[in-house]
């Protein structure tokens, strides 16, 4: 009764989102096996019609497509809690192991959608820049924030939009500098979730953490509007500056 | 969907004081919550046992049947119309003192607790290869069958510390100050019991809600007292890379950053569900 219509749903939904064939084969199996699960006999209409989605969602999830809940959600115009519950359910029901987000594949997808990387009339010239060398920049940044614990059990999305600006600034501070991140989400055409500020905050402090340890650095002075300049450099010696910056930070704190 | 308390994960966020910052239990506490001052080394070893199996070690026949008391209630009767102060439900160990009642405690039947001396269902694993952590006992879940119909408006009309919304929710919401515990009554005559930090703290505050149900004139029994969810908590000490856990132990995991900050890990044996948090805190239930 719900089977056929319900397929449909996860073929188009695949299509919508461009995957592979055997992306749809996968989802569409997952579907049927869900449906044939007494726990899903007695759901809400509403449930089984976000079914579907998850099953695509889980889909993808297996094969480190990057695709967040929020992107399913609004394709569905589903409400997250709702979609998280039947996510779940079906998770644990169908015993489906699925992998963690890969936040690198994840940025690449949010940055396409980047309108910074074309000349156009409402972006200054002087903030136009190069996809790669912003993604390659953005990389690096997103994994110091992995190294120094700031991704971990946070929203990614957040992360994602915190490292792309720092890194968009560093790479020509001169103009960009006074651009603040609201400024950039917009000019960019990137959602701006609250939490990036603070992921920028944090960011911000582990660069300064990591200037302090950096001999010609230290004279500077630096601070959260000025570090960015210096981001090449530091990312360029993080090994040895988070081993420096923060090893020494526990023993201090030991010896106190 | 089967909504078990111990799975869904709007519940755990409406837990909310068990999240990050979870306070550590002194040992006064732990002492304390164990009622029988049960030797610490008891304590030491969680990892091999196998919870489920506390048992109901007091008589059957008075674990059915709570103290009648004909002339007791009939004065509670004549009093809470007139209001006293004692009436219902803020009851202390204090105001249990009606002449020729005895208190509906396990404790005063003169049985061994259930709990010592305890030997666990499974072996215990030597000291070198347990981790010394011992989880702290956060909220106890029980139900009673309090067998018999309930008119749960005339409760909540002569009862202290009693809610009844019936538009919101089909039960009595009780509370007693100790044990620091929620009923929630059904005109079933089923109850469910919350909040308690010890199973004996849990059967403790049952059995007086049960009293209280029994004083405004209901038959009350108490049947199939169970244990139904225990919430347990503690700390590792060290921050935890939930992305590799969840790759490390696939089968068991579930981490949704995107959904809730903390990694969900369904252990197998004994059946418990755990939530892994960044920091090193973790909560088990089930």
């Amino acid at each position: 009764q719900c089977l056929v219509p319900g397929i449909r749903r996860v073929q188009d939904l695949c299509k919508v989102l461009q995957l592979p064939a055997v992306f749809e084969e996968t989802a569409v199996s997952y579907f049927q096996r869900a449906l044939q699960h007494p726990s899903f006999h007695l759901v809400s209409l509403e449930k089984k019609e976000l079914l579907g989605g998850c099953c695509v969602f889980v889909t993808c999830r297996q094969h480190n497509w990057p695709l967040t809940m929020g992107t399913i959600c609004s394709l569905l115009y589903a409400k997250q809690e709702l979609f998280a519950s039947v996510y779940l359910s079906l998770q644990k029901e169908l015993q489906l192991s699925v992998p963690a987000l890969s936040l690198g594949d994840l940025l690449r997808t949010h940055l396409d959608s980047c309108r910074l990387f074309q000349p156009s009339p409402d972006v200054p010239a002087a903030f136009v820049e190069d996809k790669e060398k912003l993604l390659s920049r953005a990389l690096q940044v997103l994994e110091l924030a992995g190294d120094t614990w700031l991704v971990t059990g946070r929203h990614p999305v957040p992360v994602l939009t915190a490292a792309a600006f720092l890194s968009w600034q560093s790479l020509r501070p001169g103009p960009r500098l006074p651009c603040a991140l609201r400024r950039f989400c917009r000019l960019a055409g990137l959602a701006l979730a609250p939490p990036a500020h603070l992921r920028l905050k944090e960011l911000l402090d582990v660069l300064l953490a990591m200037a302090s340890r950096l001999a010609w650095l230290k004279m500077f002075e630096l601070d959260k509007k000025t570090v960015v300049k210096h981001l090449g450099e530091l990312l360029q010696h993080r090994v040895f500056l988070l081993k420096q910056a923060f090893c020494a930070q526990g023993e201090e704190r030991g010896a106190a | 969907f089967k909504d078990d308390l111990s799975t869904s994960p709007e519940l755990f966020t409406s837990m909310s004081p068990y999240d990050v910052d979870l306070p550590i239990e002194t040992t006064e506490d732990v002492l304390f919550n164990s009622q029988f001052n049960q030797p610490k080394e008891l304590l030491n070893d969680f990892s091999s046992v196998d919870l489920s199996f506390l048992p109901d070690i007091t008589h059957d026949k008075k674990e059915q049947h709570l103290p009648e008391d004909g002339d007791e209630m009939q004065k509670e009767f004549d009093g809470s119309i007139s209001g006293k102060e004692d009436r219902g439900t803020s009851v202390d160990e204090s105001s249990l003192s009606y002449p020729g009642v005895t208190q509906p405690s396990p404790e005063a039947s003169g049985v061994c607790p259930p709990l010592t001396p305890m030997t666990p269902m499974t072996p215990v694993t030597p000291a070198s290869e347990s981790s010394g952590i011992v989880p702290q006992l956060q909220n106890i879940v029980s139900t009673v069958n309090l067998a018999c119909k309930l008119d749960l408006k005339n409760i909540a009309l002569h009862a202290r510390n009693a809610e009844y919304n019936p538009k919101r929710f089909a039960a009595v919401i009780m509370r007693i100050r100790e044990p620091r515990t929620t009923a929630l009554i059904f005109s079933s005559g089923k109850m469910v019991c919350t909040g308690a930090k010890s199973e004996e703290q849990s059967r403790l505050a049952a059995r007086k809600y049960a009293r209280v149900v029994q004083k405004l004139g209901f038959p009350a029994k108490f049947l199939d007292f169970k244990i139904q969810n225990m919430v347990g908590s503690c700390d590792v000490r060290f921050p935890i890379r939930l992305e590799g856990l969840v790759l490390t132990h696939q089968q068991f995991s579930s981490y949704e950053p995107e959904l809730f900050p903390g990694l969900i890990y369904r252990m197998v044996k004994p059946r418990i569900v755990l939530l892994i948090f960044v920091s090193g805190k973790v909560v088990l239930t089930g």
